[in-house]
């Protein structure tokens, strides 16, 4: 018998879902982490007072108690959800395109979490646009129930008068660029830019976003709201851990992986930057794929995964501040948790600066206290002051420039939020600087990614295979589908169930060898 | 075109911009790669900046008082990792067969990259460093932490007035942040930071540095020292007594608003801690503008409010340890001994930096009996409810079974 079942690499939130689900499932699981904690991305780090939270921004998919929506579903059969405090945020986001000279900002417009009142708002700010928002947002709504219902449905028939019949828009509008989308509808700039704020989540220009995927995020968020949880995404990783461990399972930290050993295509074992080595039937990976299979596996990457590699390009990653400020989150100005200050209507432009370690251009501020007050000491704020960039720039510097260019950087992205929030320098209590390196170091990714691959039209999983060159080797985590929490959650349970079905496969054909051996 | 024939995707030729994506996926095939040349990038990438282990050589060992060495430190194969004035690497040691670490501030300038020196300052009831300042000699291998720890000039708020108060051995990370001053300054020409460095010492022999610093003093405009000796001999005409707060306003005036702008940081024994933090809190110096360096374990866990009322120091309760290939193991331990150090007695280990509570390397699940947590123990809010503890300043309260 081996060692275990199942070995997972890597506790993020696909591996801790799915080493959660294989153990719950009666898989006997292991599972490895090469830092000292649950959650890769879904962590967070003390400074004096204050507890940071390293990733969540905004939790989709959960809905409300009334209405709840799949993530809830998947927490419950996961055990957890009712160790879980949810928070539901009352905004979308708040987007500001401040003055250059002290005037009213040139653009302010804040977000409700609601549908209706979505739409009120952005009529109120936007009259003359007032029937194309109507005909707009009906179509994010329209567009995403097709693609919750009707698309797999229509998929899973391969039938395309099925598809005709049953996704008319996803037909006309599901994987054309968002932009053009866009500019079908609204004619004024002002309103595209705030529309489309949530590209940052994605963090490509909406030229390069298929329109499915930003339509369903608005809808989505608006509809089921987005939520944060008390003590933030370290709390559903160390609920997830704990509901794993409760299962039966075995966890080892400060653990990395070394090596995936294979037979004839096949895992048998994985062995520990320790030495040690479990066998196990099945290995799902957490970690990229360029880790996993370029340096992981013991043998030659397989075709298959160097030839999907090859239309991928590296996603970006991001520089963060998180700051502890000595005032209030009233004091500083703060009327919305998220909120992107943007200086060009341009997206494009944005996406330009994220290239190198020029002046930021696009920031997004969350104020983690503003909905959940014991998120930070009374009278004190939390807050992550984000811009996306690509790792490359850091990684040219020489390791002596690394630091003074990381407060200088540091220094402008402050600069930037201060022109909406003037007192943030002042108030500085605790603060932590995270370049793309820093993800780097704590992710194992490459390029310090924190959404995996670039996530163009192409990236999706309808256009790739999955890949089975090595049996019992199962990739699991942004890399293969989505980046974000909802989506990293939903692979490692979806990969678990895979993985728990072989499992009873290969049990019961042992069963009938040993049967017809008898 | 390997992906996109498979059945259930065939239909989708019928939706806009499907054909468009496969043709991108194309375009985009013949100019990728499969990131093999990449083989090793993050590895060595993140290895320059926070290698997890050095490999290091005692190359010298400077006498600087009776009870004072300072141990210089080369790297053995590769160039040092750059840190930040203030930091500190944990030093792992085998002292008889017991594997153990200690956490010492790099007393050394960042600019100085061929070695790090290590100020250790004898601990009359200690372990480790009787075993640094009478064993060890040139020619002795280490391994240790890269450089750790948040005690260091941030300029993103910390400004340019700046007070150090030192005491004892506290003067390690100090001397580093002032020769980085010095070099900064020669560099950059920024002048305009400024530091003030009150320096406590219990008697006159044990002061580190004297010579030195008063030299740099004297080259230096932007650094003033005050000294303070706590038991003075006879015939020593200088300042004696502690660091109070009729000292500091003595020193820097007792103007609120020009207090609130410096920035001040700590660093010597727990007991000099507690003390100059409380005189700064009476001087109505804010919270965020002092900077208190950890200091390992509290030293008398039992005379802490939280402590069990029926438990005494000399206690003893049995661990266990369960590990993840389901072996276990048992020792008798001290309730007012950290956790880390009586599993380290044993031959059981767990990872660690700071040993101090801070970084949370050492962390540790009780899955039976309890431990009492010290403020000193930076935990995660939900850390306590499921059992993880900070190993290096926990204290076993009742029999415990943990898991490692
Ligand atoms: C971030 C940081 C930076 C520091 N920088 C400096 C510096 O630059 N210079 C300096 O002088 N000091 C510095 N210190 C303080 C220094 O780490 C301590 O002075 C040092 O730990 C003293 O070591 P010690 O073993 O002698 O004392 P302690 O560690 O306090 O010794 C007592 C402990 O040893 C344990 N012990 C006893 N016997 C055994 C055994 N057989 N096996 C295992 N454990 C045992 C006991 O449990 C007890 O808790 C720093 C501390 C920190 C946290
Ligand atoms: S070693 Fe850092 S918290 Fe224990």
């Amino acid at each position: 018998m081996t060692d275990f079942d199942a070995i997972v690499i890597g506790a993020g939130n696909a591996g801790l879902t799915a080493a959660t689900a294989l153990q719950r499932g009666g898989a006997r699981t292991l599972l490895l982490e090469r830092h000292n904690i649950p959650g890769g991305c879904a962590t967070s780090f003390i400074r004096g007072e204050f507890e940071f939270e390293v990733a969540l921004h905004q939790l989709s998919g959960m809905g409300t108690e009334k209405s709840p929506f799949i993530m809830r579903k998947i927490f419950t059969d996961l055990g957890i959800m009712d160790q879980l405090n949810v928070v539901e945020e009352r905004e979308l986001y708040r987007v500001v395109l401040p003055s250059i000279e002290n005037k009213d900002h040139e653009i302010d417009v804040t977000l409700p979490a609601n549908i209706k009142a979505l739409k009120k708002t952005l009529i109120a700010h936007y009259p003359d646009e007032s029937e194309n928002i109507e005909a707009y947002l009906t179509l994010c709504e329209k567009l995403s129930l097709e693609c919750f219902m009707m698309l797999p449905r229509a998929q899973k028939t391969g039938d395309q008068t099925v598809l005709e019949s049953t996704c008319p828009l996803y037909i006309q509008y599901g994987l054309t660029p968002s932009k053009d989308v866009l500019n079908e509808f609204f004619t004024n700039k002002d309103l595209k830019a705030v529309i489309a704020a949530y590209w940052c989540y994605i963090g490509l220009p909406p030229k390069d976003i298929p329109f499915c995927d930003l339509a369903v995020m608005i809808y989505a968020y608006a509809a089921f709201k987005p939520c944060h949880v008390q003590g933030g995404s370290q709390a559903i990783s160390s609920a997830l851990l704990e509901s794993f461990l409760a299962a039966g399972g075995k966890v080892l930290f400060n653990t990395g992986a070394e090596k995936i050993l294979s037979e004839d295509n096949q895992v048998k074992a994985v062995q520990t930057e320790h030495g040690d080595i479990f066998s196990c039937e099945h290995v799902i990976s957490n970690t990229s794929p360029l880790h996993t299979f370029n340096e992981l596996l013991d043998i030659p990457t397989p075709q298959q995964a160097s030839d999907d590699m090859k239309s991928r390009r590296l996603g970006t990653s991001a520089f963060v501040l998180y700051l502890g400020l000595d005032c209030t989150p009233e004091e500083l100005g703060v009327t919305a948790a998220s909120n992107f200050i943007i200086d060009d209507r341009d997206e494009e432009v944005a996406f330009e600066t994220m290239q190198g370690i020029v002046d930021p251009t696009h920031t997004m501020l969350t104020c983690y206290n503003h909905d959940d007050p014991t998120f930070a000491p009374p009278g004190k704020s939390s807050i992550s002051l984000l811009c996306l960039q690509y790792s490359q720039a850091w990684q040219d510097l020489p390791v002596e420039e690394y630091a003074q260019a990381k407060y200088d950087f540091a220094d402008k992205l402050i600069d930037h939020a201060e022109r909406v929030f003037p007192n943030i320098r002042k108030n500085i209590e605790e603060v932590e600087v995270a370049t793309p390196l820093t993800m780097m170091r704590y992710l194992n990714t490459p390029g310090g990614a924190i959404y995996g691959f670039q996530q163009n039209t192409q990236d999706a999983a309808m256009f790739r295979e999955r890949i089975n060159a090595i049996q019992g080797l199962h990739m699991a985590g942004s890399w293969n589908g989505m980046g974000g929490f909802q989506p990293t959650y939903m692979i490692g349970e979806s990969t678990a169930r895979a993985v728990l079905k072989k499992l009873k496969n290969t049990q019961s054909e042992i069963k009938q060898q040993e049967l017809s051996h008898a | 075109m390997p992906n996109s024939s498979s059945a259930k995707n065939n239909i989708l030729h019928a939706v806009k911009g499907y054909q468009e994506a496969l043709d991108h996926q194309q375009e985009l095939i013949k100019t990728g790669t499969d990131f093999n040349e990449q083989k090793g990038q993050v590895a060595n990438t993140i290895a320059t900046l926070h290698p997890k282990r050095l490999q290091l050589v005692v190359s010298e060992v400077i006498e600087d008082t009776a009870s004072t060495k300072t141990l210089r430190f080369k790297a053995e194969g590769i160039v040092l990792p750059p840190f930040q004035a203030g930091q500190y690497i944990n030093l792992f040691v085998n002292i008889e067969g017991t594997e153990t670490a200690r956490p010492y501030a790099i007393s050394s300038a960042p600019q100085q990259r061929g070695y790090y020196d290590l100020t250790i300052k004898r601990v009359a009831d200690g372990y480790v460093s009787h075993y640094l300042l009478d064993d060890v000699k040139a020619g002795d291998r280490f391994q240790s932490t890269g450089p750790m720890g948040t005690f260091y000039h941030n300029p993103l708020f910390h400004g340019d007035d700046l007070v150090f108060l030192a005491g004892g051995s506290g003067i390690a990370p100090a001397r580093s942040m002032i020769i980085n001053m010095i070099e900064n300054t020669l560099t950059h020409r920024k002048a305009a930071q400024k530091l003030h460095l009150v320096y406590a010492s219990s008697y006159e022999a044990d002061v580190i540095y004297e010579n030195e610093l008063k030299q740099l003093e004297k080259e230096h405009d932007f650094l003033t020292i005050t000294w303070l000796i706590s038991r003075p001999t006879e015939k020593y005409t200088g300042r004696t007594g502690h660091v109070n707060a009729e000292l500091l306003t003595e020193l820097l005036g007792s103007d609120l608003e020009k207090l609130q702008r410096k920035m001040f940081y700590i660093c010597g024994p727990t007991s000099f801690h507690d003390f100059c933090a409380q005189q700064l809190e009476q001087l109505k110096v804010k919270a965020r503008r002092v900077r208190i360096e950890c200091n390992g374990p509290p030293k008398h866990p039992e005379t802490l409010t939280g402590w069990p009322q029926d438990l005494i120091a000399s206690d003893k309760v049995s661990v266990t340890i369960n590990k993840a290939d389901g072996t276990q193991g048992q020792f008798e331990a001290r309730v007012d001994e950290p956790l880390l150090n009586s599993m380290e007695r044993n031959g059981y280990s767990a990872e660690n930096a700071c040993r101090s509570g801070e970084c949370s390397l050492c962390r540790v699940k009780v899955v039976k009996g309890s431990v009492f947590n010290p403020q000193e123990a930076r935990l995660r809010s939900t850390d306590e409810a499921y059992g993880w503890c900070h190993s290096c300043v926990a204290f076993p309260t009742s029999d415990i079974e943990i898991m490692v």
